[in-house]
């Protein structure tokens, strides 16, 4: 391939942009999807939301004044206008701004999902390495095993045991919480060890393959020792769909995230979808589930790019 | 050619804790590329690889060996279940493990042992039934996508980048949510939220497989689109399907348990072992059996299809197993 | 080149969006008082120590709430009253001594006048109370919160005042001013009914009808209730802090008119999970627990912790419904039959621990107008048999027991009891989940099935209760339970302007025989006892007569 490297950037650009562009109709069918679920709701937003003892005329003005009234369309897209602009509405229950609660819980979010990236890289890597030198040996299946647990029980299960032993039994972090770097260690380590067994599979797999090749081989040949051989060359060259993976792995951090949270009492964006769930806030839950696929558009977004950056081959060529 | 195989690797480990949007961006481009898929199961025979998979890979034959048990469990519950799961009796609730009921009573007196049992119909189904439902439509769609390209493939597709784009979990709450809770919702919840993946898995492959030389021949004979597919093109994608279809059920038993917990999920007295583990675990202190032997279940099963899918793959995919 | 760009881009990206992550919070704690509530939230990454910055929440009271509140602005709220019990003061609060006996007691207002015939409450305020912010409190403060209450945006507490003359054309809109209130001096303040209605002061002590200061909540806006420092009342503790999904903390007025409180402050943290919320207290996290969602630890916490269990009375009420719209209902040999199918005390000594009363009518143990002498229903399915049989039901019937998918987990086991004990007597009872808003309005229609719920009184009067259901036709429609006596219910209604107390009692008693015992209108099921496990450095605390949840902290005690 022979390439001058503006027309390598040029095609960069293009391809970013037409990622970009490919996003857009995917972002507006995000909210249409959502915004036209959460209107087949049966029953009257208002008269949930206000609950027991409520006056039908309050109810009826109160529609009013929300615009609930109106045609869906004008809703939509007033809705669209407000939300280009950063305006996700206002919540029913909490009767503030729902961009603020969500940029308010979203620092909490963002630091237990690093924390617990961390944790399962970790986890992930380590056993992932372990399993590809003792391939389809005992200790293959062991750490594999290991992984594999955090995302074969319920994640709510593992936080309460944890918690049970770590917090409860032995004292080592409080219970609840999420004011300090101690708190956070135990629900980084649930949300991480579920996304740990997808990163040692793919590491070990990669690695297995990757052995194979011939530059392995020579590299054997040239006398380094097996171990210097693994780490020295294999996992680099293993790592890279494993790093891109990280960033697209936010999607199921989030899923996850919303049941850790729960437990432990994290304030994050996770704890707001379960809230507007369980109090039937329309707008809550509506700008939460928009705001986070919005993050996951993004990530993968970063994940592409990021591909492009590691890809030992792009290098190579360039 | 090396890239495609990355691609493929990316795509099926991807896949187990749930739906990620993995795939599409390595499978999005560069389509033409794609490499040798007709050489699937032409060298060897179903049989032989299944041998290969035994041979080399204790761990996956056990672990079929175990979803068979538990499958032929679930079939005979009435028979194999020391009790009925649904008799209550309030005079002997709570009860420890013993010799009478071997893995204690529930909060109203019903013997957990046989509600596990039980419990595995619904939670097997809640398995098999979404991910089933799910992967017939992402196949269909796929490959109607992958084979007739331009605008059909751009709507489909772009459909599919809007239902990965979701965090599986918050989608299926909100269709929960939008629907209310019982068996049929969390099927209805789960397919919705599943088959975009596999219509990127199979839009894939379709894309390389219709380059084929047979397929062109049969093309040109005037062999019907929809006969071609499913003649000759899903065939080919069957390997990769089998292999998705192990890692799909285990996260939709997953996400039913995580719909329970949320209150979203299967509604009682229809125990799902997600269900039975969200209310045992209120007594987490006293009587621990009660969530701890639905979790084990679930977290045996679970770790089963892994084990037996990380097999299949193994020896079905055939990018692994050139060397 | 284009892995530098990508790098550059993927990077640009990435910082983008952690920072947008971060500037949430570094708005909120830019911004001073007057913007928002959650100003609180710097506080969450801050450090370990405390509450790491503001508050020094030394010495504080530990409590816990499973959800967050809606808001501190107990006029938009139905259910959320922890922070404005303690925050703010009502005019008059209710009292119940050791024998039960309940009684109103003065509180902003220091006495008050009824005239003869019912109508007119003249109220002498107490002079000298400051608002947190240092305004006086003064009569102009009650009829702004009247008039609040009746014409803010999302009000749902009105019907406690709404007795009052004009209140109704205030609230549709078709009067500007409340009719029955004026404001005689800065200390004096006089209220008119529409018609004579015993229940009033018992009505106006209600969480809901809290006093707010005229200038800071107008003042406020919209931001009333939700941001701590511009919600301010004349009670014993001020609204300190509220990070969202965290905590929220109040602090002592040393200025309180009524004495500086003991306690320097409480942390209300917010825990959703009832397991964490044990660990938390058994680990020493937590002072006050509430014990109503963890009825399952109940035994367990009472055998390890004897001493630090904390018993309060219900004036609460849980019944079943029989829908009287829906067939066989109609027949009340079919409800008699219903009622006596169900073993009350079965099902309260499986989930509850036994803790509480069976009931046998409409007003439950501790109300005032409770009558012990209500002849009882037994658990009898051999005579429910009989009785059905007797109404052509012989071969029993097929019904829907609707659940509510917010009710808790106690509550659907008590269904699946109830479904195992009827199915007993042959009656085939089928469990349908609802989500709440369908529950509600299908429940509000007047169509749903028979439902297990609780009723908790807002004011210590037997009227809140049977009023509440069997009123009038639109208010035993609202409950679906369709209730057919017109007469009876004229009775209910027109018992309200008996202003002879015990005659008012006397004719509440023999309405609720006759309505219950005689007519099987629903099935009573029991009042439970309200526990709480307090830690041992816990002195006096007392849990709210009415048998909420929700706790006024003034007066508790910790020892260290």
């Amino acid at each position: 391939m022979v390439c001058t490297k503006t027309g390598r950037g040029f095609q960069v650009i293009t391809k970013v942009l037409k990622r970009i562009a490919v996003s857009i109709p995917v972002l507006v069918g995000v909210v249409l999807v959502i915004f036209v679920m959460l209107r087949i709701v049966p029953g009257d937003p208002v008269t949930t939301m206000m609950g027991e003892h409520v006056n039908p005329a309050v109810i009826e003005k109160v529609s009013r004044e929300m615009g609930l009234d109106q045609p869906l369309y004008v809703q939509f897209f007033k809705y669209i206008a407000n939300a280009l602009r950063g305006d996700f509405g206002t919540s029913y229950r909490l009767n503030r701004n729902v961009t603020r609660i969500i940029l308010d819980s979203f620092p909490n979010t963002v630091k237990l999902s690093l924390l617990a990236a961390v944790v399962a890289w970790f986890i992930g890597i380590v056993a992932g390495i372990v399993a590809a030198i003792r391939q389809n040996r005992l200790l293959d299946r062991l750490f594999m095993g290991c992984a594999l647990m955090g995302v074969s029980m319920p994640v709510f299960m593992t936080a309460l045991v944890l918690q049970y032993l770590f917090a409860f039994k032995l004292k080592w972090f409080p219970v609840s919480g999420f004011d300090s770097f101690q708190t956070m260690i135990l629900p980084a380590i649930v949300l991480g060890w579920n996304s740990a067994g997808s990163i040692a599979r793919m590491t070990r797999s990669n690695l297995v393959e990757i052995m194979q090749n011939d530059f392995i081989r020579t590299a054997r040949a040239k006398g380094l020792r097996e171990h210097g051989v693994i780490i020295g060359h294999a996992l680099k060259n293993a790592m890279l769909p494993v790093v891109t993976m990280m960033a697209l792995q936010i999607s199921s951090m989030l899923s996850g995230a919303v049941l850790t949270e729960s437990v432990f009492g994290v304030p994050g964006i996770g704890r707001l979808a379960v809230n507007a769930i369980e109090t039937r806030d329309m707008p809550l839950l509506q700008g939460t589930v928009i705001f986070t696929t919005v993050l996951i558009i993004l990530g993968n977004l970063i994940a592409d790019l990021l591909y492009n950056v590691l890809d030992p081959r792009i290098r190579e060529g360039a | 050619m090396v890239n495609d195989r990355k691609e493929l690797l990316v795509e099926h480990t991807a896949l187990e804790t749930g739906r990620e949007s993995t795939e599409r961006y390595f499978s999005g481009s560069g389509n033409a590329e794609h490499g040798d898929l007709s050489q699937i199961g032409e060298s060897d025979t179903w049989m032989d690889k299944l041998k290969t998979m035994v041979r080399q890979n204790k761990l996956a034959a056990f672990s079929a060996v175990l979803i068979i048990l538990m499958i032929l469990v679930a079939v005979f519950a009435p028979v194999v279940a020391p009790y009925d799961h649904l008799e209550q009796n309030l005079a002997q609730r709570l009860q420890d493990p013993g010799m009478v009921h071997w893995l204690g009573t529930d909060e109203l007196g019903r013997d957990v042992l046989s509600r596990i049992i039980f419990g595995a119909r619904i939670s097997l189904t809640i398995g098999l039934v979404p991910t089933l439902i799910s992967m017939a439509i992402g196949t269909v769609l796929g490959m109607w996508a992958g084979f007739y390209g331009g605008k059909t493939d751009f709507i489909i597709m772009r459909l599919a980048d809007v239902m990965l784009a979701f965090p599986s979990l918050l989608l299926a709450m909100v269709v929960m949510y939008t629907m209310g809770g019982g068996l049929v919702n969390i099927f209805i919840a789960l397919s919705l939220v599943n088959w975009a993946s596999t219509a990127r898995i199979v839009r894939s492959q379709t894309l390389s497989l219709k380059e084929k030389e047979y397929v062109e021949a049969a093309r040109s004979i005037g062999v019907k689109k929809w006969t071609i597919m499913f003649r000759h093109i899903l065939p080919n994608c069957l390997p990769s399907l089998i292999v998705l279809f192990t890692l799909n059920i285990p996260s939709a038993i997953l996400s039913e348990a995580s719909l329970s917990f949320l209150g979203v999920g299967a509604q009682p007295p229809s125990a799902s072992w997600g269900l039975m583990v969200v209310r045992g675990k209120k007594y987490l202190f006293s009587e621990p059996w009660l969530s701890i032997a639905p979790s084990a279940a679930i977290m045996i099963v679970v770790m089963a299809f892994n084990f037996l899918g990380d097999g299949l793959r193994d020896v079905l995919d055939p990018y692994l197993k050139e060397q | 080149m284009k892995r530098r760009l990508s790098l550059v881009l993927a990077t640009t990206l990435a910082v983008g969006m952690v920072a947008a992550g971060c500037g949430g919070n570094g708005n909120s704690g830019g911004a001073p008082a007057g913007g928002d509530t959650t100003s609180a939230a710097q506080e969450t990454p801050a450090g370990d120590s405390g509450a790491g910055g503001s508050a020094d929440t030394t010495g504080f009271l530990h409590s816990v709430q499973f959800a967050d509140i809606q808001t501190a602005d107990v006029q938009k709220t139905s259910k959320d009253y922890e922070v404005p019990m303690n925050i703010f003061d009502r005019l008059v609060e209710i009292k119940v001594d050791d024998a039960g006996n309940s009684s109103i007691e003065p509180s902003l207002a220091e006495s008050w006048d009824v005239s003869d015939d019912g109508l007119e409450y003249t109220f002498h305020l107490r002079e000298g109370v400051k608002f947190h912010n240092g305004n006086d409190f003064t009569a102009e403060d009650v009829l702004y919160t009247f008039n609040r209450m009746l014409t803010a945006q999302g009000t749902v507490n009105s019907e406690f005042i709404d007795q009052i003359k004009g209140a109704q054309e205030l609230l549709e809109g078709s009067a500007t001013e409340l009719e029955g209130a004026e404001v005689i001096d800065d200390y004096t303040i006089k209220v008119t009914l529409k018609e004579p209605f015993a229940g009033f002061l018992a009505c106006i002590s209600a969480p809901g009808v809290s006093i707010y200061d005229s200038e800071a909540t107008e003042a406020a806006g919209d931001q009333f209730g939700l941001d701590p420092a511009v919600t301010v009342g004349t009670g014993p503790f001020r609204f300190m802090e509220w990070s969202y999904n965290d905590q929220l903390v109040i602090v002592r007025n040393d200025e309180y008119w009524g004495g500086q409180p003991t306690l320097p402050g409480v942390v209300i943290h917010i825990v959703p999970d009832t397991e964490t919320q044990t660990m938390m207290f058994e680990n020493g996290e937590l002072d006050i627990i509430d014990l109503d969602f963890l009825t399952d630890a109940i035994d367990r916490l009472q055998a390890t912790y004897p001493d630090q269990i904390v018993e309060g009375n219900r004036m609460g009420i849980s019944y079943l419904t029989m829908n009287q719209r829906i067939e066989p209902f109609q027949d009340v040999r079919v409800r008699k039959a219903f009622q006596m199918a169900i073993d009350r005390q079965a099902i309260l000594d499986a989930l509850y621990s036994g803790l509480g009363h069976v009931e046998h009518g409409i007003f439950p143990h501790g109300l005032i107008g409770f009558n012990e002498n209500l002849p009882a229903i037994n658990y009898d399915p051999e005579a429910a048999k009989a009785l059905l049989a007797e109404a052509g039901y012989g071969d029993g019937f097929t019904m829907e027991l609707a659940a509510d998918a917010s009710a808790s987990d106690t509550v659907t086991m008590a269904l699946e009891i109830i479904k195992d004990q009827l199915a007993e007597v042959g009656i085939n009872a089928e469990i349908r989940n609802y989500d709440e808003s369908t529950w509600l309005e299908t429940r509000k229609s007047g169509e749903l099935g028979s439902f297990l719920s609780t009723w908790t009184a807002d004011f210590n009067d037997p009227d809140n209760f049977i009023y509440t259901f069997f009123g009038n036709e639109e208010k035993t429609t609202l409950r679906s339970i369709n209730y057919g006596d017109t007469d009876a219910m004229a009775r209910v209604s027109s018992a309200r302007a008996i202003v002879d107390e015990a005659e008012r009692i006397a004719e509440y008693q023999a309405l609720e025989e006759k309505i219950i015992q005689e007519d099987a209108a629903w099935v009573p099921m029991y009042s439970r006892a309200h526990l709480f496990a307090v830690s041992t450095r816990v002195q006096n605390f007392v849990p709210v007569w009415s048998g909420i949840g929700d706790k006024f902290f003034n007066g508790i005690t910790l020892t260290e």
